[in-house]
């Protein structure tokens, strides 16, 4: 009996026809590839791209120098200079570079910062062209942090209940 | 003194009656928080946050303020005890601001880990917080008053262990401010403590203000090099710079203080014009080289001048900083050519002594003893100036013995004297005399008979019988020279009279000395007439012969002849005139890349291993804390290959520990030996001229201190703190 089974399904092509059925409905079902670049997939707003300083809406720089962030990096890619400024005597960083050949990307920077100056942002695709440039100086980091200030606010907006 | 059993978190321990709990608690390692409390100040109980729960009694109490009684049971964990700390420090907190990420205090603030401890989350109090406009207190110190708790360590430091009362507080209540009353800055020579003393960030340091965290600091021990006393500090450095230096507890030397001068001369090896590369002076330009070239430049140099002047024409300078290993190098190298002209004493007029060798520190007595001295008497001493941790010693003995002074010029204490005279330059050794004179008397049957003839006819005063009888009376009771004896024209005459009357009146003598190895120096060999340890050596000139005379070549290591000397002008006219002058320097500003012909980059001090020999006779070595920087090398090393240049033997040392132990060795051999006065030196009259005093000011004594920016700023840098003497004739 069994046998029997076997024969009529192998010559009506059963098997074939079952698996056809999967192939035809993953054809008409809507597709989950995405054409990248013309096409994105959506980002959470604690996505963690490329960094940026940010700086408050007057133009002033955000950071204070603190340090937690150096002293939180996990893979020491942070370096920090600060001291007086000579302007107003406050406590500014002279030197803010992250080495993105050693960061993680981990967002403890970005969770230490008390004044959300050193934050993650959207930014995922880039690439370097010569030796050193994987190093983030701090004109890049506020400049990055410039380019994507509107978007960085609504993130940190959208998170704030949560944190 | 008595004792008591007490039981502290159910440790039982045995104190002695009349001490504080929180004393009893620190012996036995028992943390109890304290924001007002320091060991080495009075108790003022004002900060409340060392309450500690008693059971015998209805309340927690102070630890600071509260004296151990028999069978008291100590808690400082029960809930009486944390709940009156978290109390505190809700009150505490009220007032400070919240703002620790940009405080400079940040992370090595006692309010911050203990807010963590006993603070609450959330804050009760939403009024304002109360504002108080910081204080300029001089470029050393700089202020956030608002951040001040009011625990008065730095009012008490200057009251009870400077003497000098600068800051106070003013006010009461919510208006209370500390200050210095009328605005001035801080101007004392250990002012600098009060950053160390301030358990919060109201007090900091200025010159490394906001540069570093503390946790990202590495510490290295070292040995501070600008006076005698060789202060122990801690090296605070990150990325190879030295971002402070702050002191390391040594009870027998700097106990837990240290001076502005050695705190902040660091500055000059981070700021200071370093030179980074051998250079070589070619028809008159400065050209940079590498090692190889200048070292054989300056061997050639060197032999050429020593060849042909049989060595007569050749000098060397040693600093008085330069390390006991550096010293004994450059007199072995300098010897081993043939040449004999060597010393490190370019402050000093008297050189009659030099044929007897003797190796001896400048102290009978440990320095800690100068705590306890129930007679002080100072011979032209500026201690303040020259030895400000040690006035702070005499200080502490004035509380219940005297001190009393001969000083020739107005001397600046922070004590009371109890005697002071006040001779002209020129008759100091003659006024002494006469103390020796009034000690002969008093006891009579001490007096040899060369004693006896040597003060036929000098007469006394009722004051030099006073000072005597204080010397006799006291049970512990010391003889201090300052630094200007050794370079009066009759340092040997007052150190010989110094000697008999300490012996007389049963007293112990020390003579300070300029620089931090003066010592070691000696020791080393880096005078002419001995070398190593009281060594025969063939005599040479002495520094005041080879900088006033005059010779073709020089060789100077870490000294800056035409500043430091005592024949500044002549000194750098010869320099100047001379057909070479080697010098190894760790700075290329100043005057020597004028006179210099070749110029050798040396590593600073913190940057070097080696050896200091305080005044005490005591050695402190001590390694490199960070690397010197460009090409600069330790100057042991130099040396050491100038000496295998120079085809002089034994210059096959590895490391500075091998020297020294060299060294240890030697000096365990030499013999002590005893020095010969027998015959007591001539008292003749000192001309006036020769009795000038050119001080060198606090902040002018070594090349490195002199390149420390920020004490160059403070108000004593300009100052000459004693030279006029306010004798008429």
């Amino acid at each position: 009996m069994k046998k029997f089974k076997q024969f009529v399904n192998s010559f009506l092509l059963v098997e074939l026809l079952k698996g056809l059925m999967v192939t035809g409905r993953h054809m008409f079902s809507p597709k989950v590839t995405i054409q990248y670049p013309e096409e994105k997939t959506p980002q959470s707003p604690r996505f963690r791209g490329i960094h940026a300083l940010r700086s408050y809406p007057n133009g002033e720089e955000r950071c204070i120098a603190c340090k937690l962030c150096e002293a939180v990096c996990p893979a020491a890619a942070i370096t920090i200079d600060a001291g007086v400024r000579e302007s107003d005597g406050s406590r500014r960083t002279t030197k803010y570079e992250i080495d993105l050949f050693k960061c993680i990307f981990c967002g403890f920077c970005e969770e230490s910062c008390p004044v959300d100056s050193i934050v993650e942002t959207r930014v995922f695709e880039y690439h370097f062209e010569e030796q050193g440039a994987q190093i983030l100086t701090k004109e890049k980091l506020l400049e990055i942090g410039l380019i994507h200030e509107e978007q960085l606010a609504q993130d940190i907006e959208a998170d704030a209940k949560y944190r | 003194m008595g004792k008591v059993n007490i039981e502290i978190d159910g440790k039982q321990l045995t104190a002695d009656v009349g001490s504080m709990i929180i004393e009893v608690a620190d012996e036995a390692d028992i943390y109890i928080p304290r924001f007002c409390y320091h060991k080495k100040l009075s108790v003022a109980a004002n900060c409340r946050m060392c309450m500690v729960d008693v059971s015998s009694l209805p309340k927690a109490v102070p630890a600071c303020a509260t004296p151990v009684a028999d069978g008291m049971v100590i808690q400082t964990q029960s809930d009486r005890a944390i709940d009156a700390q978290k109390s505190v420090m809700e009150f505490l907190l009220i007032n400070h601001p919240l703002d620790c990420p940009v405080c400079d205090q940040g992370g090595e603030c006692e309010l911050q880990d203990l807010s963590v401890g006993y603070g609450e989350d959330v804050s009760r109090y939403v009024e304002g917080k109360r504002v108080v406009k910081d204080k300029n207190l001089g470029p050393l110190i700089s202020t956030d008053m608002t951040r001040c708790i009011h625990c008065t360590r730095c009012v008490r430091f200057g009251q009870e262990v400077v003497g000098i009362r600068e800051l106070g507080a003013t006010g009461r209540g919510e208006h209370i401010e500390i200050g210095t009353y009328i605005e001035s800055t801080m101007d004392s020579e250990v002012s600098a403590n009060i950053i160390d003393l301030c358990p919060v960030g109201a007090l900091t340091a200025k010159p490394s203000r906001y540069k570093a965290r503390a946790w990202e600091l590495r510490e290295s021990p070292s040995i501070a090099p600008h006076d005698c006393l060789g202060s122990n500090v801690n090296i605070h450095h990150r990325r190879g710079e030295i971002i402070r230096v702050v002191p390391r507890e040594n009870e027998s030397i700097n106990e837990v203080w240290l001076s502005d001068r050695d705190r902040f001369s660091y500055q000059a090896l981070t700021e200071g014009k370093r030179l980074l590369k051998p250079k070589i002076k070619k028809n008159g330009t400065w050209q940079e080289t590498d090692w190889q070239t200048a070292l054989n430049f300056a061997v050639a140099e060197m032999k050429r001048i020593i060849g042909v002047s049989k060595g007569e024409e050749f000098g060397t300078i040693v600093g008085n900083n330069s390390t006991l290993e550096e010293s004994f190098l450059i007199q072995k190298l300098i010897r081993g050519t043939g040449c004999n002209n060597i010393d490190f004493r370019t402050r000093r007029r008297d050189f009659s002594k030099d044929q007897y060798s003797g190796v001896r520190a400048g102290f009978n007595f440990p320095l800690q003893d100068l705590d306890t001295m129930d007679a002080t008497l100072l011979i032209a001493g500026d201690i303040r100036h020259e030895q400000p941790l040690a006035a702070l010693r005499v200080r502490k003995s004035t509380g219940f013995g005297r001190a009393m002074a001969i000083n020739p010029f107005d001397g600046e204490y922070n004590f009371r004297l109890y005697q002071e005279i006040q001779p002209e330059p020129h008759l100091l050794a003659q006024e002494f005399a006469c103390v020796l004179a009034a000690a002969a008397q008093k006891q009579p049957d001490k007096i040899n008979a060369e004693i006896k003839d040597w003060i036929e006819g000098i007469t006394f005063t009722e004051q030099h019988a006073i000072i005597v009888d204080e010397l006799i009376n006291g049970e512990q009771s010391c003889i201090l020279m300052g630094v200007y004896v050794q370079e009066h024209p009759q340092a040997e005459v007052v150190n010989w009279i110094a000697e008999q009357v300490a012996r007389l009146t049963d007293s112990k003598w020390g003579y300070m000395t300029q620089g931090c190895n003066a010592a070691g120096n000696k020791m080393a060999g880096a005078v002419p007439n001995q070398s190593e340890f009281g060594g025969r050596a063939t005599p040479g000139k002495n520094a005041k012969q080879m900088l006033t005379e005059g010779l073709k070549g020089y060789l100077i290591h870490n000294c800056e002849p035409d500043v430091e000397s005592l024949w500044a002008d002549q000194a750098l006219a010869n320099l100047q005139n001379a057909e070479c002058v080697i010098a190894l320097t760790s700075y290329e500003d100043g005057r020597v890349s004028d006179y210099s012909t070749v110029m050798l980059p040396i590593a600073g001090s913190y940057e070097t291993s080696g050896t200091y020999v305080n005044v005490e006779g005591r050695w402190q070595s001590f390694s490199a804390a960070v690397p010197a920087p460009g090409e600069s090398r330790p100057a042991w090393k130099v040396l050491r290959v100038l000496g295998n240049l120079l085809d002089t033997s034994g210059f096959d040392y590895e490391s500075s520990v091998q020297i020294r132990d060299e060294l240890k060795e030697k000096q365990e051999n030499s013999r002590d030996k005893k020095e010969s006065r027998k015959t007591p030196p001539e008292l003749h009259a000192a001309s006036e001229e020769e009795t000038k005093r050119d001080s060198l000011g606090l902040y002018m004594v070594d090349p490195m201190v002199r390149r420390a920016n920020a004490l160059q700023q403070t108000s004593k840098a300009s100052t000459h703190p004693i030279s006029i003497s306010r004798v008429t004739t």
